[in-house]
C-alpha cells in the first residue's frame, strides 16, 4: 500500500527537520522556493509566451513588485514574517514574500467578504496573532517570536494549530483559520511555488490536451527524487498504512 | 422524435427562442451590443426592473423582453468583458466574488464570498463549476415523504418543460441519466480525465456508478462559442465561452430585446407607495443615488442580498421589512455540506486539467432507511487549484514541512466532492448587521448551524468518498470540510404562513413584488442549484408573460404586447 509513498507526512516523511528536506533534489531550472522541489527541470516561466496577456501582467507582477510593507508596523512584520516563514517551512533564501503580500492585501482593504460574528475585521486579527506569538515565546523564555529559536516557533506555531492556545476572548482555531487562508493564497500564488509542486500554470489560449493517468503535456516534467521513497521507506524501516 | 435520430442530432439543433450563441462574437469573447442597448428614463415607468442580473434576474429578463416587457436590470457588479477583465488565474479571480463585508454566526458558520458567491452580469454562475443536475421529483415533497423540511408549492412536472429548454440553452452535455426522472442530455458526454477514469474504476467494484456529467459546457462548438480548451479553471471564469453563465447564455439575447442592463448600480431600497405597492427601486452608482420607477419589481439577489435588500426596505406600511410581515425573510437559508476527500495514485494525474465538474453519481440522493438519517447526498468530482489545495491539506492538520511535502505531491492526487443535503431550520437566517456598508446599507450577518441529520448525513457521504477512493487504489487519502451552495431565505409556499412568495414567486404581502433566485427554494437536494434557478425564472416569465399571474394597478402605459423577433 505504502509503495512509492515514504515521503508523505501520512506515511512517516517529513519530520520537523533542519535544512532542505531529505530526498528532494535541488532545483536545476528556474527558482522555487528555497532552491529545491519535485521538479527539477520545470521553470513554468518558460511558457510565458503562450499565456493571455491579461493573465500574463497579473502573474509576472507577483514577481517584479515586491510592495513595501504599509500595514503592519516593524515589530508586527518581524513577528508575522516568522510565523510566515515557520508555517511555510521557508528557512532559507530565496522565499517568496508572503508577508510583504499579506500586508498589501490588508492595506488595499482587500477582504475575503465575510468575518466572523466573534472576530475582529481581518487586519486587526493579525495584529493580535502577533501580539499574541510574542506572548507565547516569552512564556518559553525567548525575547519575542521573531527572535526565538526554531524550536520554539514550531512549538508555538503547533500549538496555534492545534486550537491548544488559549487567547483571552480570541477565538484561537478562527485566528488560525484566518491567517493561514491569506498566508495560503499569497505562496501558492506565486509561479516559484507552481515550480516547486510542477504546476502546469495558466493555460489559456492553449489548454490541455492530455487528461490521462500518467500523461504529461511535451512542456510538462516528470517529477524526481534524489532519494528512491520506496527504497528509503525500507531504510528506515517507516510502516506504511 | 425516435432515440436514435435524436442522437444523431445531438448538439446541432438550435434551442427555441434564445439566439445568444448566435449572437456572439467569434473573435472576441464580450457580449456584443452593449453600446447599442436600450435606454430607459429613470423618471418612465418600466414595465419591470429587476435586481441581480444572474441565474435569474438574466433568464427572466430574457424571456420577458421576447414578450416584448422594457426591462431595466439592475446589477452591482460589473459587465464582464472575459477577454480584458478575467484571467487564467487563481488569487487573480477574486474579483468575482462577492466580497463586501458580511457577518457569519451561529455554530457551523458558512465562509461567504468565494465559492458561494457571485458579482457582476452572469452572477455566481460566471465561477461555478460548471454542474447542472436537475433536481429530483422526491425534493419537491420532501415534507410528505419524509416529514421534515418542506413541500415545493410547485411540483418537478411543472419544472420539467424548463429543465428541458434551459439544458439545450446552455446547453448540458452528459450521459443518459439514470437517477431521478431518467432523461438525457442535447450534448454527448465530454472526455474526462485520469483521476476521474481512476475514481469510476474503483467506485464500480464495489457497485456505486459513477455517470459522465452533467455540465453547462458545449461539447462542441454551440453558435459562436468554441469548444471547451479543457484548461481547468472553470471556477476562474471562463475565459473561452465554452461553459455557459447567463452572460453569454441569456444576456445577449436580452440585449437584443431591449432589456437594459446598467452594471455596478448597487440597489439600496424598494419603494413602496401608501397602498403597499412597490413604485421603483433606488440605487447607487459610484456614491450617486439613483430612482428607478417600475410596473413590477422583481428581486433576484441570491441568498444573502435579497433578504438584506427586503429587510432594509422597511418603512412605515413595513415596519418589518418587506414582504416579511410573518417574520420569514432570510429564514431557511441553507448550504450544502460539502466535504471533499483525496486520494493519492502512483501516476501523475494532474487534476488542475480538465474541467473541475467532470463525473457525477446520484445513487446516494434519495432517504434510504437503513442509513439512520432523511435524504441523502451526490458524489462529484473538483479539481482543486494551488491555493485550494493548500487549504483542502490545511484542513487535514499541516502545515511547515508536511504541508509543502503534500504540496509537492499535488500531481499524484485526485479529489472528490459530494453534496450533502442539509435541511431548513428556522433559526439559520440571514438578518441586519450593526455595521454598514459605504452606502450606509447594514450588511448582511447569516447564522447557520447544523442538526444532527446534517451532521449523519455529511458523515456518511464522507465515508462513501473514502470507500471510492480506498476501492480506486489511493494510497492516502486526505480530507476536508466545507459548504458549498447558497439557497432558502425567501421560501415559496402554499399558504402565507408558511413562506415569503407563493408559487409564481409574487411576495405574499406585495401584489407586485416577486423573488426570482434562488433564495425561493424550500428544499435543495443534493444538486447544485443554477440549473434549478434558471428553470424556475423561465417557469415564471412563462407564466408572466402569457397573463396567467395577474399583477393588479399595472400601469395603463405599457402595452404588454406580445412582439416578434425585432430584429
Amino acid at each position: 500500500m505504502s509503495e512509492g509513498v515514504g515521503h508523505l507526512p501520512h506515511h512517516g516523511g517529513a519530520e520537523p527537520h533542519e535544512g532542505p528536506p531529505p530526498g528532494l533534489p535541488r532545483q536545476r531550472r528556474g527558482t522555487t522556493p528555497q532552491g529545491y522541489g519535485r521538479y527539477p527541470d520545470f521553470d513554468v516561466l518558460d511558457q510565458v509566451d503562450h499565456w493571455d496577456e491579461v493573465t500574463r501582467r497579473v502573474v509576472l507582477s507577483r514577481l517584479e513588485k515586491i510592495p513595501p510593507i504599509r500595514f503592519f508596523d516593524e515589530r508586527e512584520a518581524a513577528t508575522l514574517g516568522a510565523f510566515c516563514d515557520t508555517v511555510l517551512a521557508q528557512h532559507s533564501e530565496p522565499r517568496i514574500p508572503v508577508l510583504a503580500m499579506v500586508d498589501a492585501k490588508l492595506h488595499a482593504h482587500q477582504l475575503d467578504g465575510y468575518r466572523y460574528a466573534d472576530m475582529p475585521p481581518d487586519g486587526q486579527t493579525w495584529r493580535q496573532v502577533a501580539r499574541c506569538l510574542d506572548e507565547e515565546a516569552r512564556a518559553l523564555r525567548a525575547d519575542d517570536f521573531a527572535s526565538a529559536s526554531q524550536g520554539i516557533r514550531d512549538n508555538v506555531v503547533g500549538r496555534f494549530a492545534e486550537g491548544e492556545l488559549a487567547w483571552e476572548g480570541f477565538p484561537v482555531e478562527k485566528a488560525w483559520a484566518v491567517a493561514m487562508r491569506m498566508t495560503l493564497s499569497a505562496f501558492y500564488s506565486h509561479p516559484w511555488a507552481w515550480n516547486e509542486i510542477g504546476f502546469g500554470g495558466p493555460a489559456y489560449p492553449r489548454g490541455f490536451a492530455r487528461l490521462g493517468p500518467g500523461q504529461r503535456e511535451h512542456w510538462e516534467e516528470p517529477p524526481e527524487f534524489a532519494t528512491d521513497p520506496v527504497k528509503d521507506v525500507a531504510e528506515r524501516g517507516v510502516e506504511g498504512e | 422524435m425516435s432515440t436514435r435520430l435524436a442522437t444523431v442530432l445531438r448538439g446541432s439543433r438550435r434551442p427555441p427562442e434564445n439566439d445568444s450563441a448566435w449572437l456572439l462574437d467569434p473573435e472576441r469573447r464580450g457580449v456584443p451590443g452593449r453600446e447599442s442597448m436600450a435606454r430607459f428614463a429613470e423618471r418612465e415607468e418600466v414595465d419591470m426592473v429587476i435586481v441581480g442580473c444572474g441565474a435569474g434576474g438574466a433568464t427572466l429578463a430574457q424571456r420577458l423582453a421576447r414578450r416584448g416587457w422594457r426591462i431595466v436590470v439592475l446589477e452591482a457588479g460589473p459587465f464582464w468583458d472575459p477577454d480584458e477583465d478575467w484571467v487564467s488565474d487563481e488569487a487573480g479571480s477574486r474579483h468575482l466574488f462577492w466580497n463586501d463585508p458580511r457577518v457569519i454566526g451561529g455554530s457551523d458558520p458558512v465562509e461567504l464570498g468565494k465559492n458561494n458567491s457571485g458579482r457582476g452580469v452572469g452572477g455566481s454562475m460566471v465561477h461555478y463549476a460548471g454542474y447542472v443536475p436537475r433536481f429530483h421529483p422526491s425534493d419537491f415533497e420532501v415534507r410528505s415523504r419524509d416529514g421534515v423540511a418542506a413541500d415545493w408549492p410547485i411540483s418537478y412536472a411543472d419544472l420539467k418543460p424548463h429543465y428541458e429548454r434551459v439544458e439545450r440553452e446552455l446547453p448540458a452535455a452528459g450521459e443518459h441519466w439514470p437517477w431521478g426522472d431518467p432523461h438525457g442530455y442535447p450534448h454527448s458526454p465530454h472526455p474526462v480525465a485520469g483521476g476521474a477514469l481512476r475514481a469510476m474504476e474503483g467506485a464500480r467494484k464495489i457497485g456505486i456508478e459513477f455517470k459522465v456529467g452533467p455540465v453547462a459546457i458545449a461539447n462542441g462548438s454551440f453558435g459562436h462559442r468554441p469548444h471547451c480548451i479543457y484548461r481547468g479553471l472553470c471556477l476562474q471564469g471562463c475565459k473561452v465561452n465554452a461553459k455557459g453563465s447567463p452572460l453569454i447564455t441569456h444576456v445577449p439575447d436580452a440585449l437584443a430585446h431591449g432589456v437594459e442592463i446598467r452594471d455596478r448600480a448597487q440597489a439600496t431600497r424598494i419603494e413602496v407607495d401608501e397602498a403597499g405597492r412597490c413604485t421603483g427601486v433606488t440605487y447607487v452608482v459610484d456614491g450617486v443615488e439613483h430612482h428607478q420607477r417600475a410596473a413590477v419589481v422583481t428581486v433576484a439577489g441570491y441568498s444573502i442580498e435579497t433578504p438584506r435588500l427586503l429587510l432594509h426596505s422597511a418603512g412605515p406600511r413595513f415596519p418589518h421589512g418587506l414582504a416579511n410581515g410573518n417574520d420569514l425573510v432570510g429564514r431557511g437559508v441553507m448550504v450544502q455540506g460539502a466535504p471533499q476527500v483525496a486520494g493519492r495514485f502512483p501516476e501523475e494525474m494532474r487534476m488542475y486539467k480538465a474541467p473541475p465538474p467532470e463525473i457525477c453519481s446520484e445513487q446516494f440522493y434519495e432517504t434510504d432507511p437503513a442509513r439512520g438519517f432523511v435524504r441523502g447526498f451526490a458524489l462529484q468530482t473538483v479539481g482543486p487549484l494551488p491555493i485550494a489545495w493548500a487549504e483542502h491539506v490545511l484542513a487535514d492538520g499541516h502545515w511547515g514541512q508536511a504541508l509543502r511535502e503534500y504540496m509537492r505531491d499535488y500531481n499524484h492526487w485526485y479529489t472528490l466532492g459530494a453534496l450533502a443535503e442539509l435541511l431548513p431550520r428556522p433559526q439559520n437566517r440571514v438578518t441586519l448587521a450593526d455595521e454598514s456598508d459605504a452606502n450606509g446599507v447594514p450588511v448582511a450577518r447569516m447564522d447557520y448551524s447544523q442538526c444532527d441529520n446534517d451532521r449523519a448525513n455529511i458523515a456518511a457521504a464522507k465515508q462513501t468518498l473514502h470507500d471510492v477512493l480506498e476501492a480506486a487504489g489511493a494510497q492516502d487519502v486526505l480530507t476536508i470540510d466545507r459548504y458549498a451552495h447558497l439557497v432558502g431565505g425567501c421560501a415559496m409556499s402554499a399558504s402565507p404562513e408558511d413562506g415569503v412568495v407563493d408559487s409564481d414567486h409574487r411576495a405574499w404581502e406585495v401584489p407586485n413584488l416577486f423573488v426570482c433566485d434562488g433564495s425561493v427554494m424550500p428544499t435543495q437536494g443534493s444538486a447544485n442549484p443554477a440549473l434549478t434557478i434558471m428553470a424556475l425564472a423561465s417557469r415564471l416569465a412563462e407564466r408572466l408573460g402569457e397573463g396567467r399571474v395577474r399583477v393588479p394597478g399595472r400601469g395603463t402605459s405599457t402595452s404588454w404586447r406580445k412582439t416578434s423577433n425585432p430584429r
